[in-house]
Formats: structure tokens, C-alpha cells, sequence
């Protein structure tokens, strides 16, 4: 099969030398370490040919670093799996990958070895499954090592695999060498990852999605290393990823990819201020940013990608795109350059037959039609003054931790909750956010399985877990609180048509039969679903529709509190911004409230009003989304919104950044006093007289006005303000080893 | 994946149906349509039902009764007289496998249903309730798997058996044993099943709705290890067929006087070469009725499973009807 398939390459590439026709490397500028001609994948399924990559070409200078972005399906992923000859023997892959002179296209398996973690290396998207889990991570690196140096002796192999392992920051390195993937958290598992990656100093590193899996704490960490592996090793980067944040610091070139094609390449600051293919305008304008206040709705673009099985006729994006006018339905465009434009190394050019009306000065809110950001007849109420629909005292919930086989005893408490108290009033939405491990969801749980043995009083709707003795004051207050999950897959019956899906909360309301089915038909219309799509499946739905069927059977009961899951992070970007948009709407026509629970902060800061921050089951600040995003007191609140990567090349570049050391302690050796002690910026650089408070004490929760804290600065707001936090030192000196500015350009 | 928003004539067509108030088209019937869809599997159920037809009023069509020993033919092959022979007592060989194909079915459906129920419930409750429930219960299933269920058969059903054989007939009390030792494979897979639905969303968000736990069990539990249960079912009723004739071909099973296929081909294994009629007629019915029934097997897996391969027909029926 394999030989079958290298042979036809082979032919593919000689005849076109033959022909003359191969000019791919005429234009190739000098001094390009890989260069893309022409490649294009195709798979053979059972539906028939997908032509999944279409026509790619790029250039790699080395040093450089090239963004990837797309859509789940765009092509990105298989773009570099191509160009490392990963793909499997069933996918024909056409056209030229050259790394510097050599044509690594129809070169077979073995011969690929050469090259493969020598010359080009890759990173790979979860850390989790990459690693080998019966090896230590010393042996997994000095594989690497030994295979392109089969001379290199036992001793330099491990002197080399420790200095790898300092090198992508790993503390101690000589002792971790002996250590199993287990004993590492992912970040640290994606740090061996890149260490093994840049082992033999490879000239192009490909890292596909590689913080995707990681928190954004830990997201900062692994960018700033391979920030630092690229300086070390001089690379040249390519960067896949979905998220605009992320490469916008990091690349200096950008390709934006759309149906397998490049739709619009170009330097940062092209792509993200003058962006003139309206999907690149549309994905930039979906994404909410973390350090805007001002409010406007995102832009969705509707639709689902083309199916690549057909070939396009027309431009593929204009059944998505609201610019689309008949000519751009015949013949794709081409990437042609953009007048006016350009200065990085690879020239600005966009696949849009009207890419030249498009500026900067274009509005995509309105090419788009974003819906008007909705105004909730709540908003003008007082908060004080509007009803509280929950709230939760000094809510507890630990975890004994057992040990021993027979005889099981207790050798420390996981204290998943500790201590929580907020309450969220009508027509609002409160957010909590938080690394993953510092119980976010367990104090969802806590809230969805109120009962009266625990620890702490949840009231729901002004009734009491407390007094929910019998079923029926359970079953009232059920129906005030309903939950959005995270999984839109796994939260929908796939036995069950949407029909039965959204019948099944009002059955059990005890709905008569005709009343059902209206009410079925108004969530249908509610949420943005064709009403005749009732019978379907789940599984015949997009991700997207799927997020909407869990909205409306969370809806069907008209509680007063929605508990969101994660409601949007298993969604692509174009996608969630219409989930977004659709929450915006829903809290402000049904006066809903929603208690939302999200890594992404800047999601929080666009659909929240409040915003709890968490850190190891304690909430360390609390207040107004705005107060607590602009004026963050708690140096935790500061690193977490540092870590999240802005979409704004200059501001991304130029700002400082905290990165955190570590991961979340373990909930054995948590500390006495402040929890946060271990990772705290502040804390490092304070005196030891001082140290020793934030040791021994553990800060209460109070609002910035209370005594031990300065006069508090004069809030926008007059009155007190509704910010609280739990530091001794708020606004303190932060460590200077912990703060990172990158003044590369 | 198709493009689910392109809005085709059918589906406008569709959205006239919605004022007529048919949109929601039952669970039973689109489950229905799927099966019929799968041309071996309705082949195999028309089989079964045949046989089953014929095992219920096929007496009818002979004159001959499983009793009447006709003297002038003792073991003589098929004629006009007797149709498919005679045994070598000279009873009608149509008429004996008419009653064990009876039997057989009997015993088979029996305990592949009752079997399959009994892992369904039991499976479910050890998984749903979990904790100390599902350790009792687990400790039962295991002791029941290791009880010897070969000898048990043997015992009850001869000597030991003596007592209760005075009031159960011999295909009754082979029933009952079967159903002790044939449901504990079956229950341990449903309960390792439904364990790992019971962590998934929907159920959670059906307890977060409030729903009682008797009718998540039976709303959500049930149905999605369905397609299990129906495999189980057809399997099971094939296995307990095979074991009856197993059984009644050493002689463990159904005792004589009463018939059943395995007892006509054990009967009938010594002279395969002298009287092969005997030995081949009630053979052939068994694999009609275990080929029908694995026949079916696939065509029941897609009818109940949303996301079998057979959906992609489904979308090409609805647009021609």
C-alpha cells in the first residue's frame, strides 16, 4: 500500500519537473527553511473523496513563528500532519513540502525518520495521551536523543535530557528524569513534550493546538516556554490553533484557513487591523475580548463549513458569508495581494472578490447583522432592591482521602468547597471562575443536589435545602433551577428525539399533552431552531444546535436560575458567539438569572454582571464583573487575567504578564494560612516579617474599605462598592521573576 | 455530516404537517420503519413467525398425532402416507417435530425473555443504587455463576428432581433451571453498562429535573442499553434453543415422553446413516430457527440505536415517501 501510494507521488512530482511546470521554488524566497507548494490532501471515506487540504503554500523563514487558524475541520490539523508525513497511507497527498533543499514529499516512512524530531519536530494537542505512560520521562527523552545519535554516549544523553528538562522549566530536573508521565500535571507532561520536541534542535517545530487541554494559567507557562525553546533553538514555529489570543503574541504571520484553503494570510497586524476576507472579520469580531468593558454582541456567523466532499463551485464561504453577492457563487477566488498593506514577510493577501472595499473602517458588527445587545428590564432595578432567587451560606463540602487496601484511614481532607457564601439576585449573571481543581463544579453539585445533611444552607427561591424534607417543597424547588452542561452531546438522551428531550421536564411538571406540545413548538422558536426538527435525533444535530436543545429543555419549566456549565468551551468560536448572543437574549426578554461557570474570562466578562474568583474551594475575590476585571485586588485575580492572551498583536506583545510557578498545590500539603501562598507574586517579594502573616493567617473575605487595607481608592462608583477579597496585601509589589514583558519587536 | 440548514422543500412540506398537529411521529414507529428497512432481518423474522406458526397449528394439517404409533410403518422413510417418516416406534415424524419445534420455541422465548428481564432489573438496580446495594447484590450474581450449572440440570431433572417432577412437566422444570443460571452474564454487563451512562450528563440532568429514579431507570436506563437487551434477547433465546437440545441429547433435559427437537436429534444421532430423515428433519428446523433469529439480530441492533450506520438510509426514505 505504502510503496503504491510513494510511487504515485513520486510521479506526480517528477513529471511536473519534467514539464517544466514545477516553479514552485522560484519564488521560494531565500533562506526559507520549508517551504509549501501546492499541497493538497485528500482522503478516501465511505462518502467519497474529501478533499480536506486545498492548495496550501507558505514559506517558513527561520525564527519565525506562523500562526495556523481555522475552524475544527478547516484543514489545520491535517496541513501539518502532511508536512511531517504523519497521515496514513489512505490519504493521497499531493503537491511540495521542502525542507530546506530536500523534497520530503513521497519520501518513504523510513526515510521520513531522518527528519522527523531532527530537522522538524512536533508538539501534539493533548499531553495527556502523548507521552508514554509505562516510561519514564528520562527514557522517552533520551529516545529522541538516541535515534539521531546513535554515537552519543549514555552520559551526555543524560546530562542532555537534564538540561532539556531546566531548560522548559521543570524543577529539579535530575531527580524528575527517573519520574512516570503520571507523576507530572499536563502542563508539566506538554513541558516534557516540547523538551523532547527541541532535543535535537530542530529548525521547524509544528505544535498543534499545544495549550488547548491547559488551563490559562498554565496556558501562559507552556507559551512562555516555547517562547524560550524558539530563542534557544532559533526554529521556526508553526502554530495551530483555534484560539486568536493565543497567536497574536506569538506569530508574526498568520494564515487564516477556511474549507481546507488558506482564505486570507498576511503579518499579525494585517490580519487583526485590516483584515479583508469576511471570515477572518467575522472570527475576530466572534471572539470576546477580556479587557473591553464596554458591551456589544458578538458576531455569529451562521451556518456550518462546507461539506468537502463536493467541490465548491463558488467561494466557500459564501454560503456563510452576509457579504455574498452572485458573482462570488461562480469560481473560487483566488488569494490575491491587498493594495495598501504588508511590511512582514509574508505579503498580505485575502480570497475575496471584494477584499478591496473591505478596510479597516468596516463595521463587522453590521456586515454581519449582530443582534442588538439586549437590554433586561433588571438592569435599571438596583441590585440591592430586585429579589434574591439564591444563596448560599458557608456552603462546605470535603473529601476524606483514604488510604489502604483492607483497613482504609484517613490521611487528609480534599477540601473541594470550603467555606462558600454568595447570593444571586434576579435578572443577573453570576459567574465563577477558576483554574480547573478549584471547585468550581463541585460547587455547582453542591447547589443541583441540595439536601438537608449538608454542610451549609442553599436557598433556592427563598426556600431552604434545610426544610426540603418532603418531595413536594424539593420538586418547587427543582423547578426554579435548571442546568446547561458543558457536553452538549453527552447531555442529551441519544435514544431520545428532541421532541421526548424537551417533553420530559414538563411531563414530569405534570403538563397535559396538547399543552406540551405548544410549548414545545415556543422553545423551539425560543432558542432558534426550525420547530419541524423535532423528531431528529441529537445526533443529527451540529454541536452548536445540540447546545441549543440543552438551553431550551433547561427553559421548559420557566425556572427563575439557569446553571451553566461551561456552556460554550466545547464550541468553536463562530458558533459560540451565537450560543453567547442567544444567553445575552434569554436573561433579558425572560428575566432570567444564570450562575455560570467558565475557564474562559472572557466569556465571563461578556455575559456575567459578577464575578466570583476561586482559588482551592475558597472564593479569594468577589464583586462586580467590571470593578473586578479593571481593578483586580487579589494577586491571583491579577495573574489569571495576565495569563489570558488578548486577540491585539501590539497589546499582547508589549503588555506585562504574571506568569504563575506551578500548578495547584495538592490538597495534602495545602497551606496554613493564605492558600495561595505558594504561587503568590506578592508574597515572593515581600519581607520575611511580612511572609510570615500570610503563613500563619488566613485572610477573611472583606470588602476594600475594611481596616488593614489603605484608604480604598475612590471607586467609579459612588457608595460602597461590592468588591471583596481575600489578601492582606492587596495591590502589592509583585515578584519580579514572575513578570515577563516581550519587547521582541 | 450533512448540512442541516439548508432548508429543502421537504422540510417546508413538513413544517404544513406541524398545523395538522403529526409532526411527533411515535418512538414505536420510526423504530418500526428502521427494521423494516433491513431486508435480512424482516427475512428472518418471517422465518421465525412461520415456524412459530406452523409449531402452534401445524398439528392440523396431519392426521397423524406424536402418540399414535402407526404398526404397518415403523421407521420407513418419508412417503404420501406419512409425510417427513416415521420414528423408529413408528409414531409420525411431522407430528414430532411439530410438538418439539413447540417446545423449543416455548422453552427458548421463555427464558431468552424472562432471563434477559430478570439481567435488565437486577442489573439496573445494582447500578443505579450502587454502594452497599450493589455489593449484596454482586456477591449473589458471583455465586450463582459459580454453582455448577450442568449438574444442577442433571439433578433436577432426573433423580433428584423426583419430587417436583410429580407436578412440573419435564419442559417446565428445564425452564426454571435454565432461568437460574442463564441471566448472570448478562446482568453483569447491564450493570458495567449502566454504570457509565449513570456518570453521563443526561441522567444527571434528569435527576436535576427532579424525575423519580424508577422512571429514569426506565426511561433512560433501559433504552440505551437496549440495543444490548434486544441482542441479548434473540441470543438468548438461541442459547437456551441450543441448550435445551444440548441438554435433551445427553439425556439431562426433556425426558421422554415429552418431545423436543434436541430429544428427536439425539434419538436420532445413532443411525444417521440407516435412517438419516430421522436425524436431518428436526436439525434443519433448529438452524431455520437460530438462523432466523441471528438474522434478525442486526436489523432489531439498528432499529433501536440512533447512531447506526442505517440512519443514512433513513434520510433517503423519508424524501421519497
Amino acid at each position: 500500500m505504502s510503496s503504491e501510494t510513494t510511487a504515485t507521488d513520486l510521479s506526480t512530482a517528477e513529471r511536473l519537473h519534467v514539464a517544466g511546470l514545477h516553479t514552485a521554488y522560484a519564488d521560494a524566497p531565500a533562506g526559507a527553511v520549508l517551504s509549501v507548494r501546492d499541497l493538497n490532501v485528500r482522503f478516501n471515506t465511505e462518502n467519497g473523496v474529501v478533499h480536506a487540504v486545498r492548495g496550501v503554500d507558505f514559506d517558513l523563514m527561520p525564527g519565525k513563528t506562523l500562526g495556523i487558524v481555522g475552524e475544527s475541520g478547516s484543514g489545520k490539523s491535517v496541513t501539518s500532519m502532511a508536512i511531517m508525513g504523519l497521515l496514513p497511507d489512505t490519504a493521497e497527498v499531493t503537491g511540495s513540502v521542502r525542507l530546506k533543499d530536500t523534497e520530503l514529499l513521497g519520501l518513504s516512512d523510513k526515510a521520513m525518520c531522518r527528519f522527523r524530531g531532527n530537522d522538524m519536530a512536533m508538539v501534539f494537542q493533548d499531553p495527556l495521551s502523548s507521552l508514554t505512560p509505562v516510561y519514564t520521562v528520562g527514557t522517552q527523552i533520551i529516545e529522541a536523543l538516541t535515534v539521531h545519535n546513535p554515537t552519543m554516549s549514555k552520559q551526555a544523553k543524560e546530562a542532555r535530557a537534564v538540561e532539556l528538562l531546566a531548560m522548559v522549566g521543570i524543577p529539579s530536573p535530575k531527580d524528575r528524569l527517573k519520574a512516570f508521565p503520571h507523576e507530572f500535571s499536563g502542563g508539566m507532561r506538554q513541558r516534557v513534550m516540547i523538551a523532547i520536541a527541541i532535543a535535537n534542535n530542530p529548525r521547524v517545530l509544528i505544535a498543534d493546538e499545544p495549550t488547548t487541554a491547559l488551563d490559562v494559567t498554565i496556558q501562559a507557562q507552556v507559551l512562555e516556554v516555547l517562547h524560550t525553546a524558539q530563542e534557544e533553538t532559533g526554529a521556526a514555529v508553526v502554530m495551530i490553533t483555534h484560539d486568536l489570543g493565543v497567536v497574536a503574541g506569538m506569530a508574526d504571520d498568520i494564515m487564516v484557513m477556511y474549507a481546507g484553503r488558506p482564505v486570507e494570510t498576511g503579518s499579525v497586524e494585517d490580519i487583526y487591523y485590516n483584515a479583508r476576507m469576511p471570515y477572518t472579520m467575522g472570527l475576530l469580531g466572534a471572539v470576546p475580548r477580556v479587557d473591553v468593558a464596554e458591551k456589544t454582541s458578538l458576531v455569529p456567523i451562521e451556518g456550518m463549513p462546507p461539506n468537502l466532499i463536493h467541490p465548491p463551485t463558488g467561494c466557500s464561504f459564501a454560503p456563510r458569508c452576509p457579504l455574498a453577492s452572485e458573482a462570488c457563487l461562480h469560481g473560487e477566488p483566488d488569494l490575491r495581494a491587498v493594495a495598501g498593506t504588508g511590511g512582514g514577510t509574508l505579503e498580505h493577501r485575502a480570497a475575496c472578490i471584494k477584499s478591496e472595499s473591505l478596510g479597516g473602517a468596516v463595521d463587522v458588527h453590521e456586515i454581519f447583522r449582530a443582534p442588538e445587545l439586549p437590554v433586561s428590564r433588571f438592569d435599571a432595578v438596583p441590585r440591592a432592591e430586585r429579589t434574591t432567587v439564591l444563596e448560599l451560606t458557608d456552603v462546605r463540602k470535603h473529601f476524606p482521602l483514604m488510604k489502604g487496601a483492607l483497613i482504609k484511614r484517613r490521611i487528609g481532607t480534599v477540601k473541594a468547597v470550603d467555606g462558600l457564601s454568595f447570593d444571586i439576585r434576579e435578572g443577573e449573571c453570576f459567574s465563577i471562575v477558576g483554574e480547573s481543581g478549584c471547585g468550581k463544579t463541585t460547587t455547582l453539585l453542591e447547589i443541583m443536589e441540595f439536601h438537608r445533611d449538608q454542610d451549609g444552607e442553599v436557598k433556592i427561591g427563598g426556600l431552604s435545602n434545610k426544610a426540603a424534607s418532603d418531595a413536594k417543597t424539593k420538586a418547587a424547588m427543582r423547578r426554579e433551577l435548571q442546568m446547561v452542561f458543558q457536553d452538549p452531546t453527552g447531555a442529551l438522551d441519544p435514544r431520545f428525539t428532541v421532541y421526548e428531550v424537551l417533553a420530559e421536564p414538563l411531563e414530569n411538571a405534570g403538563m397535559d399533552k396538547p399543552a406540551i406540545r405548544k410549548r414545545i413548538m415556543e422553545l423551539m422558536e425560543l432558542v432558534g431552531l426550525q420547530p419541524d426538527h423535532v423528531n431528529r435525533f441529537p445526533n443529527q444535530f451540529s454541536g452548536g444546535q445540540r447546545q441549543r436543545i440543552g438551553i431550551a429543555r433547561a427553559l421548559a419549566v420557566n425556572p427563575k436560575l439557569v446553571v451553566l456549565d461551561e456552556p460554550v468551551s466545547a464550541l468553536d468560536v463562530s458558533v459560540q458567539a451565537g450560543v453567547i448572543n442567544l444567553l445575552d437574549k434569554l436573561r433579558a426578554e425572560l428575566g432570567l438569572s444564570y450562575l455560570m461557570v467558565a475557564h474562559d474570562l472572557s466569556v465571563v466578562r461578556h455575559i456575567s454582571n459578577r464575578v466570583a474568583v476561586m482559588y482551592l474551594g475558597k472564593i479569594v475575590e468577589i464583586g462586580d464583573v467590571d470593578e473586578v476585571f479593571d481593578n483586580p485586588r487579589h494577586p491571583y485575580t491579577r495573574a489569571l487575567l495576565s495569563a489570558i492572551p488578548v486577540p491585539d498583536p501590539q497589546l499582547e506583545r508589549t503588555r506585562e504578564r504574571i506568569i504563575l510557578e506551578g500548578d495547584l498545590p495538592s490538597p495534602l500539603d495545602a497551606p496554613k494560612g493564605c492558600n495561595f501562598a505558594t504561587r503568590c507574586p506578592v508574597f515572593a517579594a515581600l519581607p520575611a516579617a511580612k511572609q510570615e502573616k500570610c503563613l500563619s493567617l488566613e485572610p477573611p473575605l472583606e470588602s476594600a474599605a475594611a481596616p488593614g487595607a489603605t484608604a480604598a481608592p475612590a471607586s467609579p462608583t459612588s457608595g460602597p462598592t461590592d468588591q471583596q477579597f481575600a489578601c492582606f496585601y492587596p495591590d502589592g509589589e509583585l515578584d519580579a521573576d514572575m513578570l515577563v514583558v516581550h519587547e521582541s519587536l | 455530516m450533512t448540512n442541516l440548514n439548508a432548508i429543502d422543500p421537504a422540510a417546508v412540506a413538513e413544517e404544513a404537517k406541524i398545523e395538522n398537529n403529526d409532526v411527533v411521529i411515535a418512538k414505536s414507529t420510526i423504530i418500526l420503519r428502521r427494521f423494516l428497512r433491513n431486508k435480512t432481518a424482516v427475512t428472518g423474522l418471517v422465518i421465525f413467525l412461520l415456524l412459530t406458526v406452523l409449531s402452534l397449528v401445524g398439528g392440523a394439517f396431519s392426521s397423524w398425532d406424536k402418540e399414535t404409533i402407526d404398526p404397518f410403518n415403523i421407521g420407513v422413510g418419508p412417503s404420501s402416507e406419512h409425510l417427513l417418516g416415521t420414528s423408529q416406534a413408528g409414531i409420525d415424524l411431522y407430528a414430532l417435530t411439530v410438538e418439539g419445534t413447540r417446545v423449543s420455541i416455548l422453552i427458548g422465548v421463555v427464558v431468552g425473555l424472562v432471563s434477559v428481564l430478570i439481567a435488565a432489573v437486577y442489573g439496573c438496580t445494582m447500578a443505579y443504587f450502587g454502594g452497599k446495594v450493589d455489593k449484596v447484590m454482586l456477591f449473589i450474581l458471583e455465586a450463582l455463576i459459580m454453582m455448577p450449572a450442568l449438574l444442577v440440570v442433571a439433578v433436577a431433572t432426573s433423580g433428584g428432581g423426583n419430587g417436583l417432577k410429580q407436578n412440573l412437566p419435564s419442559w417446565l422444570l428445564l425452564i426454571i433451571v435454565l432461568l437460574i443460571f442463564n441471566w448472570m452474564g448478562t446482568a453483569r454487563l447491564i450493570r458495567s453498562l449502566s454504570m457509565s451512562l449513570m456518570q453521563r450528563d443526561f441522567v444527571k440532568s434528569a435527576q436535576y429535573m427532579g424525575v423519580p429514579a424508577r422512571r429514569i431507570v426506565w426511561r433512560h436506563l433501559v433504552p440505551n442499553i437496549g440495543s444490548l437487551l434486544v441482542l441479548d434477547i434473540t441470543r438468548g433465546v438461541t442459547g437456551a434453543i441450543l441448550a435445551e437440545v444440548a441438554f435433551s441429547f445427553i439425556g439431562i433435559g426433556i425426558k421422554v415422553p415429552d418431545v423436543s427437537l434436541g430429544v428427536l436429534i439425539g434419538q436420532a444421532t445413532s443411525q444417521v446413516s440407516t435412517f438419516p430423515w430421522m436425524f436431518w428433519v428436526p436439525l434443519t428446523v433448529m438452524f431455520l430457527l437460530t438462523g432466523s433469529l441471528a438474522m434478525m439480530n442486526d436489523g432489531l441492533r439498528d432499529a433501536f440505536d440512533p447512531s447506526s450506520s442505517s440512519i443514512g438510509s433513513a434520510k433517503k426514505k423519508k424524501k421519497t415517501t
